[in-house]
């Protein structure tokens, strides 16, 4: 019988159906880093903040962490809401534009 | 070894659905398809299967539970008949491109309007470009043998492809006939329980159906079309197989008769072959060199072992049970492919197709005449001057 | 469907903040806009409902923003479904597990399965598909999170969407003042009033996480199937900023717009009901879609809420609007 099955370069192969691995649990989906869409920087004034939590189960985008006595932002995924700096209780959080930092976002790294 | 029973198409696929040791049912009325779920749901409310019986909200919500079930990791079958085959549309790509081998029996029924019995093959041909393994039995011992090599090879790792189990309604489901009852343990050897590859199992974490780029399109469907492909050679080995374990021996994908000597041969899919075989057995009677292709799979569509048979014969009249309006050549869905077919075959018969069976009409012995005489004719003249006729309409 | 129940486990109730659940099955990495309301939804059902979930996600805005391109953010496993077939891919999972375990086909535990439904996806073209999981009573949770329209295609308007909402398909002109002139479908209530096996259904707000988390946890240790309907503003489709999601979700409660109960034994019980409700002007004023009402209109919606708060028993004075 006569072969009609596609030639596919390795390269160029999919996995099967499109299934797809999933990232682990408190991982990060690195094929979509989104901190480059960021305006705005969240800023954690450690000496106020009271580890209420509150920013960290608000955030869209698991960006802030609980590490070990801090609260820490992740920026690699940070959109720069600023939901976390409205649910501060006690205004621990300011949103420092990302131009005041040497090597802010500046511009969009990718398309999306 | 094995019994006989005198079965429907109906009560034979319900039967090998049960030895087939199915997990998840997914039920919904419609004539003439219905039967088999009464069987099946009886058989569970008997405890002589052990599967879940659904009383799906739709035939669209049969195939999305198939679906979801199958991901999942069960064996499950269902089944429809008209517009029920074609609401459920939406389904089909999404149950093949995720690979899932959901088994579908189509007892055929007319589309709508208006309502009508009958059966007529445009409810399953209308879905036959969704990626799903597809073909017709002829009677109800064939429908019984398909049901388990159909699950065989869509669950083959090299395949994962849903099937089409299709039969016309009423002539194959709900006529009677014999039907070779193996023992058990004959169906676990040719059929192993149902191991799927990538389940969705907490286990395992993986995301099934992610949207793509644009760019990412092609690769897919390229694999799906070889998923598709590769199921040649799988059903190959499950014919080989299954006529080692089961003693019947089936021609893969196009099973001949009387064609040794041949000049014209009817080329048909599904109940409609039965009456051929009587109307050659006259024909020949009267001197006249006919014979029957009966194409077992639509999908895959075999178009080598066409190309060998076909080629060797002056006329092919292809019989459409079957309506597209407005296709190539103006007849039926299966003469454009066999014309497709037959292009780049330097020894080509010359091709007429015969519209017939329409709404659930036998064809008679009589219109087979027709067919014959129209073919001799052709044969003789060596050209086409009509290349579609629908019987009863023309002289 | 069960003849014979598998075993099925359970989980507590979470009591605070610090005690809530630290792991994330929903993780960063994903297209969804900045300060989306369902996302954070998302996170907080996956955060409640652990490792051993399964999640069904029709097409929609937790679809196409979360899965783009070949990847997907959740720890679990996830499923496509077509907008119209959630309920019945969720049945069909619930319905393999049951067989398989039952059949000593699968070693492992009974898995959650969730349902994660756009407000179209379950109120709307998915609503048959809900209909028939509910009354099969398979195992599965279904959460229609509502973000009040269609909003991956652009804001299109859909059941639940507010009376006098603009949206792009309910733009307001001289002929249609109001913009949208229908009432929203009341999801959960459908539910409950059409459903009896239906054990467990609750709705719950994004403003209040522990509220909800143990709303989920509470389904999920139903057997057989649960509902519930999540209010999830969405900044880019109703007009507010993207840092406003957590106060527009709140007074939404504050104003009535949005009710909190939960529906068990036969019974209504309402919760996080603040004492006296703000006008619903102030919801209807902090976004944009509804910035075309006249006080005719919003007078309209306040009598609406009057209404529909009164037939959940609810009877708390509205404050006097101070304008």
């Amino acid at each position: 019988m006569k072969s009609y099955e596609v030639k596919i370069a390795k390269e160029k192969l999919l996995p099967e159906a499109g299934i797809v691995k999933a990232p682990s649990p408190n991982g990060e989906q690195e094929s979509m880093i989104t901190g480059c869409w960021r305006v705005l920087r969240p800023v954690i004034d450690h000496e106020k903040c009271t580890m209420c939590r509150s920013c960290w189960i608000f955030c869209p985008d698991q960006a802030i962490e609980v590490k070990g006595e801090e609260m820490a932002v992740k920026l690699k995924y940070c959109k720069g809401c600023g939901i976390c700096a409205n649910v501060c209780p006690v205004g621990a959080i300011e949103r420092v534009p990302e131009l005041d930092f040497e090597g802010g976002v500046v511009r969009l790294e990718k398309l999306f | 070894m094995g019994t006989k029973k005198f079965l429907t198409g109906l009560g034979a696929t319900a039967t090998a659905v049960k030895m087939a040791d199915v997990d998840v049912i997914t039920s919904f009325p419609i004539r003439p398809y219905t039967g088999v779920m009464m069987i099946l749901s009886q058989m569970v409310a008997n405890g002589e299967l052990d599967a879940e019986f659904i009383h799906a909200d739709g035939e669209h919500a049969q195939l999305s539970i198939s679906h979801g079930a199958s991901a999942a990791g069960a064996r499950t079958f269902t089944g429809s008949s008209g517009v029920g085959v074609t609401y459920a549309f939406e389904t089909y790509s999404p149950i093949s491109g995720g690979r899932c081998p959901v088994q579908m029996l189509i007892a055929d029924r007319t589309l709508d309007p208006p309502g009508d019995f009958g059966s007529e093959h445009t409810d399953a041909l209308g879905c036959r470009d969704q990626g799903w393994i597809m073909g017709w039995a002829e009677t109800p011992q064939e429908v019984f043998d398909n049901t388990l090599i159909y699950y065989r090879v869509g669950e083959d790792p090299r395949v994962r492809l849903p099937q089409f189990n299709c039969h016309d309604g009423y002539f194959v489901s709900h006529i009677p006939g014999d039907v070779e009852i193996p023992e058990q343990s004959q169906v676990d050897e040719f059929l192993p329980p149902y191991r799927p590859v990538d389940p969705l199992d907490p286990q395992n974490p993986l995301g099934h159906g992610p949207q793509i780029f644009p760019d990412q399109g092609p690769a897919l469907e390229a694999m799906r079309h070889n998923a598709m492909m590769a199921a040649m050679p799988v059903i190959e080995e499950a014919i080989d197989d299954f006529g080692r374990i089961f003693g019947r021996k089936y021609a893969p994908f196009v099973e001949e008769f009387m064609t040794d000597d041949a000049e014209l041969v009817f080329f048909i899919n599904g109940a409609h072959a039965h009456t051929a075989r009587y109307a050659i057995k006259h024909l020949r009677e009267r001197g006249i060199k006919v014979g029957l292709v009966k194409i077992r799979f639509i999908r895959p569509w075999p178009t080598d072992v066409l190309q060998e048979s076909l080629s060797r014969f002056k006329a092919v009249g292809v019989v459409e049970t079957n309506s597209s309006f407005g296709i190539a050549r103006g007849g039926g869905i299966l003469a454009p492919e066999v014309c497709g077919s037959l292009y780049d075959v330097p020894q080509r018969p010359l091709i007429a197709s015969f519209m017939g069976g329409l709404g659930g009409e036998p064809i008679t012995l009589k219109e087979f005449d027709f067919i014959a005489e129209k073919l001799k004719k052709i044969a003789e003249s060596g050209k086409i001057e009509k290349p579609v006729y629908w019987l009863g309409f023309e002289e | 469907m069960a003849t014979q129940k598998v075993e099925k486990t359970k989980v507590d109730r979470i009591r605070s903040l610090a005690k809530a659940p630290m792991d994330d099955y929903y993780v960063s990495g994903h297209r969804t806009c900045a300060g989306c309301g369902p996302a954070i939804n998302y996170r907080m059902v996956a955060k409640a409902a652990g490792k051993d979930t399964i999640f069904v996600g029709p097409t929609g805005c937790m679809y196409v923003a979360n899965t783009s391109y070949l990847c997907v953010p959740w720890a679990v496993p996830w499923i496509h479904a077509q907008i119209t077939n959630a309920g019945g891919i969720g049945s069909g999972i619930s319905a393999a597990y049951e067989a398989r375990i039952r059949k000593g086909k699968y070693k492992g535990k009974f898995p959650n399965v969730i349902v994660m439904a756009g407000d179209g996806g379950s109120s709307d073209i998915g609503l048959q598909a809900l209909s028939g999981a509910m009354y099969r009573n398979h195992d599965l949770l279904f959460i229609s999170y509502d973000n009040e329209a269609y909003a991956n295609t652009g804001i299109q308007v859909s059941p639940t969407t507010p009376y006098g909402a603009r949206t792009t398909f309910t733009p307001p002109g001289p002929v249609v003042p109001e913009g949208k002139k229908l009432w929203p479908k009341d999801l959960a209530k459908l539910i409950v009033g059409g459903h009896p096996s239906v054990a467990y259904v609750a709705t719950a707000s994004i403003g209040y996480p522990i509220d909800l988390m143990n709303k989920v946890r509470k389904a999920l240790n139903v057997e057989g199937a649960a509902f519930m309907h999540i209010h999830a503003p969405c900044p880019k489709g109703w007009g507010f900023p993207a840092d406003k999601a957590i106060e527009i979700a709140r007074l939404a409660v504050q104003t009535g717009m949005w009710t909190m109960w939960e529906y068990e034994n036969d019974e209504y019980k309402i919760n996080i009901q603040p004492k006296k409700l703000k006008p619903v002007s102030q919801y209807l004023e902090a976004q944009d879609r509804f910035s075309h009402l006249t006080a005719e209109h919003k007078a309209k919606i306040q009598n609406f809420v009057n209404h529909k708060l009164a037939m959940l028993g609810i009877k708390v004075p509205v404050e006097a609007v101070t304008a």
